[in-house]
């Protein structure tokens, strides 16, 4: 009876509301008629339905980290660098990683000599560049510490380029890297890189590739 | 000291983040007659421990090819994509491992790659999104190293791929428009450091593995400037990238 009630009182809601809609129209002559009561159905099923929803599998191809070492500027002794990289892995064997780094370069043997000679100024002994590289895995495996440990790792080569920015001006370097990925737990890595930025200058007096090799200690997260 | 500090406070809030995410793990059931667990993800490191079928293991996160799974009894090791493909969820259906997106109809592209303009080495990067399978939006920044000058280009562009489901080598051309700023190096100072650009492209792209694709571009430039003549210099470039 109740549901009877319920149904009609529905329907009656429902009418009123369609009537709100046409509220600007003009009435139709006609009502129509009451329809026939339908018989209420014995089961009313009550159950939701459930939402099954299957959770994601996060992917955790990126890694980023920082470095610390020594970079050999070419002409200007060998100096403490930093820098940040990030890194994304395509496959288990290639990857693609930035590096953005800065330092500061020392004096050249004939400013040593000749305190009253300067080569290069002062803010232009700020050394930064950044790098856009292209990753191979060379040779993945495993490291043992003892007998009951055993960590992942990979050697990997590196090629890249970028921009060095030395003695106020920005070059054209490409470089050429090599490292070890060693893989403390599944997402915290040790990065040891060697790695060359070649460049063109004519700083010295004369136009010639310069060799700077930086050797670096880092670490990185995955995630 | 100081950037070693903020590293380490970096690296902090890392692990807390990893350690507070709590989050529901796929679960899945073997239905091969086994799955392989190997000590890392690539396929030479060892099995070292292997699930029956209509056991359940749980799916921790991927990396590239190979999923972090854990055993009924808390062993861990590395799945292959294509064998984790095979197992299935409780309800029997089969496991949600994602593919890799199909390369014809992929929407999202990020890339990186070396070119010459004018003469001068260019250093770009790029990212793209595709508006239907042949009509791409790409922004671009590049920055050419040169003997006089250092250029640096932002541009935006629509591209229109002619055959995307040709998957090595497909021909691309676009039209676009953009800003370029002139940063000398050598006197004299340029009459205009800052000026509007537009150009048009043709190259093409293709595909390399999984997410991997290489693209190539040679553009023509119209270089907007306050003087009688526009400059009007040309740029190939090649480049790699990744896609979504």
């Amino acid at each position: 009876m109740e549901i009877r009630l319920s149904s009609v009182l529905l329907a009656a809601v429902l009418l009123s509301g369609c009537g709100w809609f046409h509220r600007g129209e003009k009435a139709p002559a006609q009502v129509v008629a009451e329809e026939p009561q339908a018989e209420p159905s014995i089961i009313e099923p009550q159950v939701n339905r459930r939402e099954v929803k299957t959770p994601k599998i996060k992917a955790k191809d990126f890694e980023l980290g920082g470095y610390f070492g020594a970079l050999s500027i070419q002409d200007f002794g060998t100096n403490p660098i930093y820098g940040v990289r990030a890194a994304y892995h395509v496959s288990e064997d290639i990857f693609l990683e930035g590096y953005l780094a800065r330092s500061k370069a020392g004096t050249t043997s004939l400013e040593d000599v000749f305190p009253e000679i300067t080569v290069v100024s002062d803010s232009g002994r700020r050394f930064t560049y950044y790098d856009l590289d292209l990753g191979y895995n060379v040779l993945p495996g495993e490291i043992f510490l003892g007998r009951g440990r055993a960590f992942n790792s990979a050697l990997y080569v590196t090629v890249g380029l970028g921009d060095v920015k030395f003695a106020d001006k920005d070059q054209f370097a490409l470089n050429f890297g090599m490292g070890e990925r060693l893989l403390i737990t599944d997402w915290l890595a040790m990065h040891l890189d060697v790695r060359d930025h070649v460049f063109e200058t004519d700083l010295t007096g004369r136009t010639k590739n310069v060799h700077n090799l930086e050797a670096t200690l880092g670490l990185t997260v995955f995630y | 000291m100081r950037p070693l500090f903020t590293l380490l406070l970096l690296l902090q809030a890392f692990s807390v983040s990893a350690v507070q995410a709590k989050e529901q793990l796929l679960e899945v059931v073997v239905a091969e007659p086994y799955l392989e667990m190997h000590s890392g993800p690539g396929r030479g490191f060892p099995v070292v421990y292997v699930v029956g079928r209509d056991e359940v293991v749980t799916v921790l996160y991927s990396r590239t090819d190979w999923f972090k799974v854990r055993a009924p009894h808390g062993q861990e090791g590395w799945a292959r994509r294509s064998e984790l493909a095979l197992t299935k969820l409780a309800s029997g259906e089969p496991a949600p491992i994602p593919p890799y997106p199909d390369f014809a109809t992929h929407r999202w592209e990020i890339g990186a790659g070396y070119g010459v303009f004018n003469h001068q080495n260019l250093v770009t990067g790029w990212g793209d999104f595709g508006l239907t399978d042949s009509l791409d939006i790409e922004f671009v920044v590049q920055q050419a190293l040169g003997n006089i000058d250092n250029r640096y280009i932002a541009s935006l562009g629509m591209r229109h791929t002619f055959i995307p489901e040709w998957r090595w080598f497909s021909p691309t051309a676009g039209i676009g428009t953009g800003y370029q700023y002139i940063d000398d190096k050598v006197p004299p100072k340029p009459l205009q450091t800052h000026n509007q650009l537009a150009y048009v492209s043709v190259g093409a792209r293709g595909f390399i593995t999984r997410r991997f694709m290489w693209r190539a571009d040679w553009r023509k430039y119209l270089i907007f400037t306050n003087q009688n003549q526009n400059e009007d210099p040309e740029e190939w470039k090649f480049g790699l990238a990744v896609f979504f």
